[in-house]
């Protein structure tokens, strides 16, 4: 018995040694970043290691209002929620029809959403901005969530439909004998039983939008309406760059994601125990 | 029921936004792309009707396209086997361990939600030869390689640490979706197995395995579609250089259509990128993905 | 309770989403109409049909490649002043609003910009095949009326010379704001300390000082090949101190496979063995700290470093000396960022009233007293208080017979220039030099003498 006890030690000793090497190679750099910004820029070519001699906080106050983060994180959070919520209401409605319900093309309608996921952005960029500055739609945060959400669809609806088609008949038919409609049977069954699908395909959709650049860039030329990964390679110059305060501002920058990010994964961690994944 | 879920109008309208949207902005778009791929058409003038000459080029005549290729290929591999690999490993562990479970699983996941564009300056930084492991591998007298910008060898190494840092940096999405999905095994098949002597390694490979393997192709096609398409980490760390030799196709393509303005050629690219990804994912579907087992 | 308020937050976020989008739509400019570009002919004074009735202000846009607030760039933040001070100066009359993005994404903004009939009035660009593209298909206007029309040709160092890089058949489609030259920077002390008291001025000056400087214990020069252009620099010098003719390889009368380019490339590996053990890596930044830092006594670099030189290390202006590049026979690199105006622009006159506050004397003498490059005016400033580089500089410049432009930049297109610099970077790194100029040879053979 005790020697069953210590084997369980040893491999318990042997995992969390593993996951905390693990641990430290991911945070190591993000730390070493902080560390940085907090120097100035001759000193990151003399001594990137050492801690920085003397704390250079105007870093942040100087990427804040030079960079107008804080508008810039204005946009973002705009643009970004907006998305979000339109592709999930959008994308798990589609997901519904394609899993649940009965019509001839929905395995051809799945492919056609499909495709939308192997598109890479810089191929539809050029033909896209031309219809949308034709519409007005050029320097307007419309223009930015228009194609945030189209290019969330696919995602969603991928992992939705696995989702919906995994849920038990039985559920569904119950609830038909009740009188509930197929919106009711969308709205008051198939969604909230899909939570942890809404919180992960939700997740991935926003840190992809909020990271973004390529689009945020061409599409929005006013200062003012800037998103915030337009707003860090303002610190990029022509001929040098300005480490610092570029990674001052990548801290501000990520520190509203990582916020989000406890919020939702919380959330998914709460549908796991739950048990609301069969999927 | 079945009156029920063949309503038409219920249909129409929970795929008519999703359809039109997509259609509108992003199918059209695509056809245009494909259009453009037959032209000569650079940036400020009117494309002119080519027929397949930007494929012929591209595939019989470019050199870089072959590397690209080559790299793409490598990368996807790479990430394929390594994300599963990994990625379960780190599922199977965590789901093992009650203490900190959430916490390493949030650390692991935290690169996810980062620009990748802003990792790949801070990577790019850290191998840098000058400032990063370099000097600390100093300390002990060793001097490190290039990192960066060594081109011996097929595969060389700058791809080598770009796939490595994108494992760092995606690993955790397949951990996360793996864990969703063990977490949805009945405990008690767990419970039987070890009444019946098998030991934690057995009970994973006879147990887990089958059972989560429809999202292994799930998650196989993401990858795989994720790392033909991988762009970002790349250009923040090396450009696509030194010499093109860290070209991947969409790299190629940002190049020859942004840079060069050759938007007929880079349409060719994508369409040749899209093309890929097509065949991959049915690949995948068709020796992964089994109907799912109802749990 | 939390989930209430989650909702009302995120419904509020979508009303003034919404809100934004549409007082955007209000706010936003008319494009500029199809009918605008067919008036821009050459006749400028048709331009004042254009103008709005009065009390209303005219807006233009400028495109820049770097941002007005966050940058460190000394020239950048010399843009920065001239957009205020006309915006100041014309209140109520005209208004400029800067459109930037970061030097990477530049072109392909301009061209999606263009593309969509979307124009920027006014936008910078470099002379080269850069300008090429957009004056081939007519987007840039003609300037060579407003040049002349009231004297402001006249205010240039050399009149109509200073134009060379933006005529095309005769017609000016661009002004130039400044000028930036190649030179040899290099760190007196260690130079002292190593013995040398002449500058070189030949190859093999310059070899032997290396080879000194190698002696007395000091990394001779930082480069960097981690940025391409930098290395190709070097090359380019080279190439055209062995007399490599680029027109006559761009018309396809002379090879890069010659011995002449054979015979600057392997000059340069020559001389690679002087450069800091981590060049292949070094990005531009990098390089450039290590002379600043005093790591390296030589770097090769166009003067605007001499912002960032100064800015970094201000005890170092004292020790930073300036020398022609050895052995080109008085021929110097030289580069200058120019101004282009759209051609389908309806604010004709606001636009060259804008560009013409950048060559002002204000501005012109920011350019040589702070931003360290070379002023295109003939305006008198205070040698005094430009950086003591400058002087230098300038004295390399007027000393030089002839000017050539960036390697890279004088090439048949943007591609040929960067399909240069990985050929350069990557016999640096190893390849055979013969193996490495056939791929140029090979690019010019399907790309540019069919």
């Amino acid at each position: 018995m005790k020697k069953f006890l210590k084997k369980i030690k040893l491999s318990k000793v042997l995992i969390y040694t593993f996951l905390s090497i693990l641990a430290f190679i991911y945070l190591a750099p993000l730390v070493w970043m902080f560390f940085v910004s907090l120097k100035d820029n001759a000193e990151i070519f003399t001594s990137p290691f050492a801690l920085p001699q003397r704390i250079q906080w105007e870093n942040y106050t100087f990427a804040w209002t030079a960079g107008y983060l804080g508008k810039a994180t204005l946009n973002s959070t705009i643009v970004c929620i907006t998305a979000l919520i339109l592709s999930l209401v959008i994308g798990s409605m589609a997901a519904f029809a394609i899993a649940r319900l009965r019509w001839k093309y929905a395995k051809l309608m799945m492919t056609y959403f499909l495709i939308g996921m192997m598109v890479p952005i810089h191929c539809v960029l050029i033909p896209l901005f031309k219809t949308f500055s034709s519409i007005g739609l050029y320097n307007n945060l419309i223009g930015l969530i228009v194609p945030y959400v189209t290019f969330s669809l696919p995602i969603t609806i991928y992992i939705m439909e696995g989702f919906f088609e995994n849920m038990p008949q039985e559920v569904f038919e119950a609830a038909c004998i009740d009188g509930c409609s197929i919106y009711k049977c969308f709205s008051a069954i198939a969604v909230p039983l899909s939570k942890t699908g809404l919180f992960v395909t939700g997740l991935m959709s926003f840190v992809s939008n909020w990271n973004e650049l390529l689009l945020a860039m061409v599409f929005i030329s006013d200062d003012m309406k800037k998103t915030l990964p337009v707003s860090l390679s303002k610190f990029v110059g022509p001929y040098n760059t300005n480490y610092v305060q570029m990674f001052a501002a990548i801290i501000i920058a990520i520190i509203p994601t990582i916020i989000v990010y406890c919020c939702f994964s919380n959330q998914i961690v709460d549908g796991l125990t739950a048990g609301a994944v069969k999927g | 029921m079945d009156k029920l879920l063949r309503n038409k109008k219920a249909i129409v309208f929970f795929i008519a936004p999703a359809f039109l949207l997509f259609t509108i902005v992003l199918f059209i778009p695509i056809c245009q792309s494909v259009y453009y791929s037959l032209c000569s058409y650079d940036a400020l003038t009117n494309p002119e009707f080519i027929g397949l000459e930007n494929y012929k080029q591209l595939l019989f005549n470019d050199k870089t396209m072959r590397i690209a290729l080559k790299n793409s290929l490598f990368f996807m591999i790479f990430s394929c086997v390594s994300q599963l690999v990994v990625g379960l490993l780190l599922a199977a562990l965590l789901t093992n361990i009650r203490k900190g479970r959430n916490f390493f699983k949030n650390i692991y996941y935290l690169p996810c939600v980062l620009s990748s564009a802003a990792l790949g300056l801070l990577w790019m930084f850290i191998f840098s030869p000058k400032l990063g492991i370099n000097q600390i591998l100093a300390q002990w007298e060793i001097q490190g390689p290039l990192w960066l910008m060594d081109v011996e060898g097929f595969i060389n190494l700058p791809m080598k640490v770009i796939a490595f840092v994108a494992l760092w940096q995606y690993v955790g999405q397949s951990m996360m979706l793996y864990m969703a999905q063990i977490s949805g095994i009945d405990k008690s098949l767990y419970e039987a197995s070890y009444i019946d002597g098998a030991t934690k390694t057995q009970s994973f490979l006879h147990i887990t395995l089958p059972l989560i393997r429809p999202m292994v192709a799930t998650a196989m096609s993401l990858n795989c579609i994720g790392s033909l398409k991988f762009f970002d980490l790349i250009f923040n760390m090396t450009e696509a250089g030194p010499n093109h030799q860290t070209e991947v196709l969409a790299t190629h393509l940002y190049t020859q259509g942004f840079k060069y303005f050759k938007y007929g050629y880079a349409s060719a690219i994508g369409v040749v990128l899209l093309l890929l990804c097509l065949i991959m994912t049915f690949i995948i579907n068709k020796f992964v993905k089994v109907d799912s087992y109802e749990m | 309770m939390k989930r209430k308020v989650l909702s009302v937050l995120l419904s509020v976020a979508m009303l003034s989403s919404l809100l934004v989008g549409c007082g955007s739509n209000a706010s936003n400019p008319a494009p500029a109409g199809d009918a605008a570009a067919d008036e821009a002919g050459d006749d400028a004074t048709a331009s004042n049909d254009a103008t709005p009735a009065d009390g209303e202000v005219e807006e233009i846009t400028w495109m820049f490649w770097d941002d007005l607030n966050a940058t460190e760039d000394l020239i950048s933040l010399g843009y920065k002043d001239v957009v205020e001070r006309f915006n100041k100066d014309y209140e109520g009359k005209y208004h400029v609003t800067p459109i930037t993005t970061n030097l990477e994404e530049y072109y392909t903004k301009l061209n999606a910009l263009v593309a969509s009939n979307e124009t920027p009035d006014c936008f910078i660009v470099s002379p080269g095949p850069n300008l090429d593209t957009y004056v081939e298909p007519g987007v840039t206007a003609d300037l060579t009326d407003y040049l002349k029309a009231d004297g402001w040709m006249d205010t240039f160092n050399g009149g109509e010379g200073a134009f060379s890089q933006q005529t095309y058949d005769g017609k000016i489609y661009a002004v130039p704001l400044n000028t930036a030259a190649a030179c040899v920077f290099y760190n007196t002390e260690m130079f002292e300390k190593a013995g040398i008291t002449t500058m070189p001025t030949d190859w093999n000056g310059m070899l032997d000082a290396c080879q000194k400087l190698q002696d007395a214990g000091y990394t001779p020069i930082t480069i960097s090949a981690g940025t391409a252009w930098c290395l190709s620099m070097l090359a380019g010098y080279l190439c055209d101190s062995e007399g490599v003719d680029l027109d006559a390889l761009n018309a396809g009368e002379a090879h890069w496979t010659d011995a002449n380019v054979v015979s600057a490339v392997n000059k340069m590996l020559e001389i690679s063995k002087y450069f800091q053990p981590t060049a292949a890596g070094d990005t531009n930044d990098v390089a450039t700290a290590n002379f600043y830092n005093e790591e390296a006594a030589m770097l090769i670099q166009g003067s605007w470093a001499i912002g960032q030189i100064n800015g970094a290390n201000p005890d170092f202006e004292d020790k930073c000396g300036v020398f022609a590049f050895p052995g080109t026979d008085g021929r110097v690199i030289a580069k200058s960022d120019s101004l282009a105006m759209s051609a389908t622009t309806e604010h004709k006159d606001a636009v060259i009233a804008f560009m013409k506050y950048f060559t002002d004397d204000t501005a012109q003498k920011y350019t040589a007293e702070v931003g360290g490059k070379i002023p295109v005016t003939t305006v008198e400033y205070d040698a005094d208080k430009a950086p003591a580089q400058l002087a230098y500089v300038m004295d390399v410049f007027s000393n030089a017979k002839s000017t050539f432009g960036f390697y890279n930049e004088s090439m048949a297109s943007t591609e040929a220039g960067s399909t240069f610099d990985d050929a350069m970077v990557s016999i640096y790194l190893g390849t055979p030099v013969e193996e490495g100029l056939q791929t140029v040879e090979d690019f010019y053979q399907t790309n540019v003498w069919k």
